[in-house]
């Protein structure tokens, strides 16, 4: 455009010409601005790190190699990390399954109109507003000692948050309540894109409930479920705030997770590189994890 | 091969009957599970009214007692961390629909080299945990002498990868005519942003703000690692560091944790149509 207008000046028209090959990126300045200083920056920061032996300031000391990852993953505190590995594992597997299971009940049960539909589903969507640390507020009273609700429910007098035998499974129960909410947007979304008449003609050649359920709403669901798996182990993996308000990863490390031994390391012990390690190790099991979905997805997920 | 007459005729019911008695068992089987998400939220409130002495064993209080809620905003440092969430959440939601409105505009109406794979990169950084930023951060913002400042809680958050990623898929949505039209009516590309595509995207803005302010509001680490003073403190924060177990405090403390979900509850009972359509429209078409 700028060459066809004879009229303005050489001058002008190179400046244009600059400017428009500049303008898209100063669009994009401050994004990459934040991006650039709060992500890829420490990002990178954090595997120089993790070689380095750090002062309590976390300034890096002495060059050690790999020397924190081979005290992580066979030396010295190979224990303790395998243990919040183990730990970690057992806890995303449950939620993640706890969640699925909670978004596909909660969105069948309000598959068809009746009245209270909409009342349902907004209860069923709220835990996504709720702040992971306030519900464990709540859930500190509910399953305190003596005067929680839960005991005065059971009639039993069990120290939930403290009691190898259950800890575990509450912070589990608590992680899926509060997981409940977004699988539910999404796997009721994603049976609403499920046509009708899938149903009816299966109702036609007489199908029953459960094999509707196999055979149309599964299937034609899995891109939505692939999709909400994937977010459920991410933000399963990520989980700390729990963690931190409910147990401190007690007791006897049965609820010390792979993000609370980080922090413990970093924010606790001082011991920057080491968690630094550990972060690297966490980083490379979550993508090694996705792609492994990726992959699957390819195989098993069903596109109509 | 049955069909659903045999299955009408054995259970002797009328079409019509049968629609009603699916219908109230549906509800029937709903309650339960309605109940389930809700009585953590209902019981909180009832600890948070129950009068001092009925704390122990009773859970309907024979009166409600408001009191401790009195004391909230009169006892304790609950207001100026609510305050603190306030300026918090509401200047990175400001900032976020900002600059990610800038850049999904470049991405998805502007052509340049490298726009692919700027774009891959920023999204690729959605793979990457919390944890493997969090310690440099920190230990960036303690050099810059930042802690315990509110730009220290607000600028890392100036922009994301969702929110780019949610902007560009509405764009997307806009025929490219309607840019073209414009730059032929000498309109520049900051003026069409401003007066043509913000106005004509502000439902999915809104779905966007009302994300990022939720997010915002419920954060927690990273506010915990780096404030230490109640001036900058945020909400959050404040009703964690509030568990303790006597009584007067326990009602001080179930009316804290209602007093901080009233702002976050509200924005999603006003804005559940918009929110949920929003972060479809992502997970959908993505």
């Amino acid at each position: 455009m700028a060459e066809i207008r004879t009229s303005s000046p050489p001058a002008r028209n190179l400046k244009r010409i600059v400017y428009e090959r500049v303008e898209p990126w100063l669009f994009l300045l401050p994004a990459l601005a934040v991006f650039s200083i709060f992500l890829f920056y420490p990002f990178f920061k954090t595997m120089y790190l993790s070689t380095f032996l750090t002062n309590k300031y976390g300034e890096a000391k002495a060059f050690v190699g790999f020397k924190n990852y081979a005290d992580i993953l066979v030396g010295g505190r190979s224990r303790e990390f395998w243990n919040s590995m183990w730990v970690t594992i057992r806890f995303v597997f449950f939620v993640t399954i706890g969640g699925l299971s909670m978004g596909i009940i909660t969105s069948m049960l309000i598959d068809k109109k009746f009245p209270g539909n909409a009342f349902a589903s907004a209860i069923f969507a709220m835990p996504i507003a709720i702040a992971s640390s306030a519900a464990s507020m709540s859930f500190k009273m509910i399953l305190h000692p003596s005067i929680g609700l839960l005991n005065k429910i059971l009639g039993t007098q069990i120290n939930w948050l403290n009691d190898i035998r259950y800890t575990f499974g509450v912070i589990c129960c608590l992680a899926v309540w509060l997981a409940t909410g977004i699988n539910f947007i999404f796997i009721s979304a994603g049976m609403r894109n499920i046509p009708e008449d899938l149903y009816e003609s299966a109702s036609i050649d007489g199908a029953n409930a459960w094999q509707k359920f196999k055979s149309i709403t599964i299937p034609c669901l899995s891109p939505t479920l692939f999709f909400q798996v994937i977010i459920d182990v991410i933000n399963a993996f990520q989980t700390f705030n729990i963690v931190k308000i409910l147990t401190l990863g007690g007791p006897m490390e049965s609820t010390n997770t792979i993000v609370y031994s980080i922090y413990l390391d970093a924010f606790r012990n001082f011991r920057f590189g080491s968690a630094a390690a550990r972060s690297i190790i966490l980083f490379l099991i979550i993508m090694v994890i996705t792609l492994i979905q990726f992959r699957a997805e390819k195989r098993s997920v069903h596109y109509s | 091969m049955t069909n659903t007459s045999v299955s009408a005729q054995r259970t002797g019911l009328t079409r019509r009957q049968r629609n009603t008695l699916w219908t109230s068992l549906r509800m029937l089987i709903n309650l339960p599970f309605v109940l389930l998400i809700m009585v953590p939220l209902l019981y909180t409130f009832m600890m948070s009214v129950l009068p001092a002495d009925e704390l122990y064993y009773r859970l309907w209080p024979s009166h409600f007692d408001f009191t401790s809620y009195l004391l909230v905003f009169t006892k304790t440092k609950i207001p100026r961390h609510i305050l603190n969430s306030f300026i918090v959440a509401g200047s990175v939601t400001l900032l976020q629909m900002i600059t990610c409105s800038m850049a999904a505009f470049s991405f998805s109406f502007l052509n340049f080299k490298g726009r692919n794979v700027v774009f891959m990169c920023i999204l690729a950084t959605m793979m990457v945990p919390w944890e493997a930023t969090i310690i440099s951060n920190y230990l960036t913002v303690a050099k810059w002498n930042w802690l315990d400042t509110y730009h220290v809680l607000i600028l890392p958050y100036g922009c994301s990868a969702m929110g780019i990623f949610l902007m560009r898929q509405h764009y997307l949505t806009f025929a490219k005519e309607l840019h073209e039209a414009a730059r032929l009516d000498g309109c520049s590309n900051w003026r069409f942003l401003a007066t043509i595509v913000v106005p004509l995207s502000r439902p999915a803005l809104g779905a966007l703000g009302a994300y990022i302010f939720l997010q915002q509001w419920n954060n927690y680490l990273w506010p915990l690692l780096v404030t230490s003073t109640d001036n900058v403190r945020t909400v959050q924060i404040g009703v964690a560091s509030m568990y303790d177990i006597d009584s007067e405090q326990i009602n001080l403390m179930m009316s804290a944790v209602i007093v901080c979900l009233v702002p976050s509850l509200s924005i999603f009972v006003f804005m559940q149509k918009n929110l949920i359509n929003g972060l479809m429209a992502g997970a959908v078409k993505g």
